[in-house]
């Protein structure tokens, strides 16, 4: 009598699925030859990430530069000091110089090696730029023309460590100045 | 990289035709010599390795080159491990590959001169076969300063350090001494870093890769949309040079951070040259990194340097870009007793002259000197400044080859996996010396189109003129004897007793008639290679040396007057 109690329940079951399979596709409309809207959603709320995330690697270069320069120019003002006292100031022109290219190099050794692994992964920020030749390779926003000017300047001011000019140091550290100010500028 | 190796072509090769127009030749085109330059060409340079018997096979990896290290070849050194007064051979050796199989583990290679003109093969009985490592590169010098010159052999593994025991045989010292450092290494420089006497040794790193993944690479880097070939060095993690600081009894540990050396963008290190940039009396580093800032190390004194090529003007190329660095020369080929630098690099792309004034700053002279132009189409590896015919200026040798031996079935690309190597001929200038290619001009040995590295020169049949010892990928060496029309000429030995310190970073100024001619002493450099540690001299007409002038490492100083040309000087410290 059990048994035949469950036999008629799993007929009864079987049934109603059957009848289940069955009604769907006679009311179902059309699957529609789109994207389903959520995963375009969650896509788009990404690519907002990504976007971000670009802004997000440029403000940082662009506080590292400046952060640089702040030093530098922190730096400049002991050098005059010591300068206008009369004393030598080897170690700090030199770190001025080191500086200074540090700017021209968005960063120093560490950063390099950084820029270094973005591009290993195939990341260039301005892919359009370096093609133009505006930028070297995975720069942020020092462009080419301003790299090569800072890396002269540095030198000049490497140079003048052992006989500092003051009005030569000036004059190098104002081209300095200007330099940064426009890599500075919001983009 | 070759985004920007097309961009240099373009810019380049406007230059290199404007100075076409100014009378100055490239190394595809033939212009008239310059007034001064001599009718024809001195020089002749025969490839005698096979009769001399120099035969071993260099092997590299697959013949496709899937990985870098398939490209990246070995270096060569010349020693007098006999002290019998005749330069003897040492190659390193790679692995032949067969897709992901190991076929062979080449044996490096030991060949003691005979003194005829010939060579012996000597590998296994003096215990110097490489122990089945993949080997780079080579440093020679007396580490444990008991008057025998040993061998320092990179690795793509662990390094070895054969330790000379003076009665022909070596044994590897590495592990005891400290100085294995697993990974891919390639260039090293013995040197005296802390000025307390003893070698201290750095040693240049390339990427961080295991042996699986250089056995399971597959060429994935599309060439100029032409062909797929390996990929690197873009792509794959930079690898830290080493810095070993000596105890003095034949003892090492890494000091890397403290020194100052630590390598914190993680170059692609390959050429590594020691000398004194300023001259200071203190050694100075020069690393050469490719696709990477060169890295030119200040030596503050007491074992401390700090870097400084981004302001000092070596780092980068005039324009401020990282160039592909692989082999290093030093040398004064102006003549004005400072040392200068020249740094080769990939193809389409210059390799740099770089000319120092004395107080640790460069000038990038590549175009003003013409090596520029003649060094724009191929890719080079091994150089050396050498006076190779012996008039009183040193000359410029550049080994090439490419990496890619697809580039063979693209010769609308004007490429070949296979190239002449380079000899540029110093033709003088008071600021810039100026430079033009004879290859075409200077013999057999110098028509051989192999893909070349490494590099070294010496005098091994001991006439007084500096023969070339090049390997290449897959092949024996070439040993080109040098045959040329020449001038007089000096040769220094430099000679240390044991337990008297090192010759190297010794200083040699010879004045002959209005030149000042300037050499320094090197355990290393060019491509992974080592020189001959006697140091020539040419004089040009000159048959006597008015003055002989000798700076020892200890700041010391031995003068010698009216010194007559033709002969090996031997002179030791005072």
């Amino acid at each position: 009598m059990k048994q035949w109690l469950i036999i008629l329940i799993c007929g009864l079951l079987a049934a109603a699925a059957g009848f289940q399979q069955v009604k769907p596709a006679q009311v179902r409309p059309l699957p529609e030859a789109a994207t389903p809207p959520e995963l375009v959603a969650t896509y788009s709320n990404l690519a907002d990430s990504i976007l971000a995330t670009k802004a997000a690697e440029a403000s940082l270069v662009r506080s590292i530069v400046a952060m640089t320069f702040r030093h530098a120019e922190g730096l400049m003002a002991r050098i005059e000091d010591k300068l206008q006292e009369g004393k030598k100031a080897r170690r700090e022109i030199e770190t001025l110089a080191d500086l200074v290219a540090q700017l021209g190099n968005e960063g120093d050794a560490s950063v390099a090696g950084i820029r270094k692994r973005l591009l290993d992964a195939g990341h260039h920020h301005h892919a359009g730029g370096e093609e133009q030749g505006i930028y070297d390779e995975g720069f942020v926003i020092v462009t080419k023309k301003a790299r090569k000017a800072l890396l002269e300047v540095a030198k000049k001011i490497g140079q003048m460590a052992s006989a500092p000019d003051a009005p030569m140091l000036t004059e190098a550290w104002n081209e300095v100045i200007q330099i940064s100010a426009s890599l500075l500028k919001e983009q | 990289m070759s985004r920007r190796a097309f961009e240099w072509a373009a810019r380049w090769s406007c230059v290199a035709a404007a100075l076409i127009g100014c009378g100055r030749g490239d190394h595809e085109t033939r212009t008239p010599p310059s007034p001064d330059a001599a009718p024809g060409s001195q020089f002749e340079f025969v490839d005698v390795a096979a009769a001399a018997g120099l035969t071993r096979v260099l092997h590299a990896g697959r013949p496709g080159k899937d990985h870098l290290l398939d490209s990246a070849g070995t270096g060569a050194a010349w020693l007098d491990f006999d002290l019998d007064g005749h330069l003897d051979v040492y190659l390193v050796n790679g692995w032949l590959l067969d897709g992901d199989q190991v076929v062979a583990r080449g044996e490096n290679a030991l060949y003691r001169n005979d003194g005829q003109g010939g060579f012996v093969d000597v590998t296994r009985q003096a215990g110097v076969t490489g122990e089945g490592r993949w080997g780079s590169g080579v440093a020679v010098a007396d580490y444990d300063d008991d008057g025998f010159p040993d061998l320092l052999v990179t690795n793509f593994g662990k390094n070895l350090l054969y330790r000379n025991r003076g009665d022909g045989t070596f044994e590897d010292r590495a592990a005891e001494a400290g100085v294995e450092a697993p990974g891919w290494n390639t260039g090293a420089a013995f040197f005296d870093a802390d000025q307390d006497g003893d070698l201290d040794l750095y040693i240049a790193a390339y990427i961080d890769v295991s042996v699986e993944s250089v056995l399971e690479a597959e060429r994935t880097l599309v060439w100029k949309g032409l062909a797929q070939v390996a990929v690197g060095p873009f792509g794959l993690p930079g690898a830290a040079d080493h810095f070993f600081l000596s105890d003095g009894r034949g003892g090492f540990h890494e000091a890397t951070a403290e020194a100052g050396l630590a390598d914190r963008a993680l170059g692609y290190g390959f050429g590594v040259r020691a000398l004194d940039l300023e001259p200071d009396g203190d050694l100075d580093l020069y690393v050469a990194n490719d696709s990477d800032a060169n890295y030119v190390y200040r030596n503050e004194g007491q074992g401390r340097f700090r870097e400084i090529g981004m302001w000092a003007g070596a780092a980068f190329d005039e324009h401020g870009a990282a160039q592909a660095g692989m082999g290093v020369a030093a040398g004064d080929p102006n003549g004005d007793g400072l040392l200068d630098l020249f740094v080769t690099n990939f193809s389409e792309d210059f390799s740099t002259l770089y000319l120092g004034d004395g107080r640790g700053f460069f000038e990038d002279a590549s175009l003003d000197s013409g090596v520029g132009p003649a060094t724009h189409r191929p890719l080079s590896w091994g150089t050396v400044f050498a006076d190779l015919d012996c008039d009183g200026d040193q000359d410029l040798v550049v080994a090439n080859g490419h990496i890619y031996p697809q580039v063979d079935e693209h010769p609308e690309q004007q490429q070949s996996y296979g190239q002449v190597d380079l000899l540029l001929e110093n033709l003088g200038g008071a600021r810039f010396p100026r430079f033009r290619p004879v290859s075409d001009q200077a013999g057999p040995g110098f028509q051989l189109k192999r893909s070349s590295r490494g590099l070294a020169a010496g005098d091994y049949d001991n006439d007084g003129d500096l023969d070339l010892l090049i390997t290449a990928l897959d092949s024996p060496p070439a040993l080109l004897r040098n045959e040329s029309r020449r001038g007089s000429w000096l040769t220094v030995i430099l000679e240390v007793p044991p337990g008297g310190g090192t010759a190297i970073g010794t200083r040699v100024l010879v004045r002959a008639g209005e030149r000042t001619l300037l050499r320094d002493c090197a355990s290393s450099g060019s491509y992974l290679s080592a020189h001959d540690p006697r140091l020539h001299f040419g004089l040009g007409r000159h048959a006597v040396a008015e003055q002989v002038e000798v700076r020892w490492p200890d700041g010391q100083i031995t003068r010698l007057e009216y010194v007559p040309a033709g002969q090996f000087l031997r002179i030791s410290p005072p």
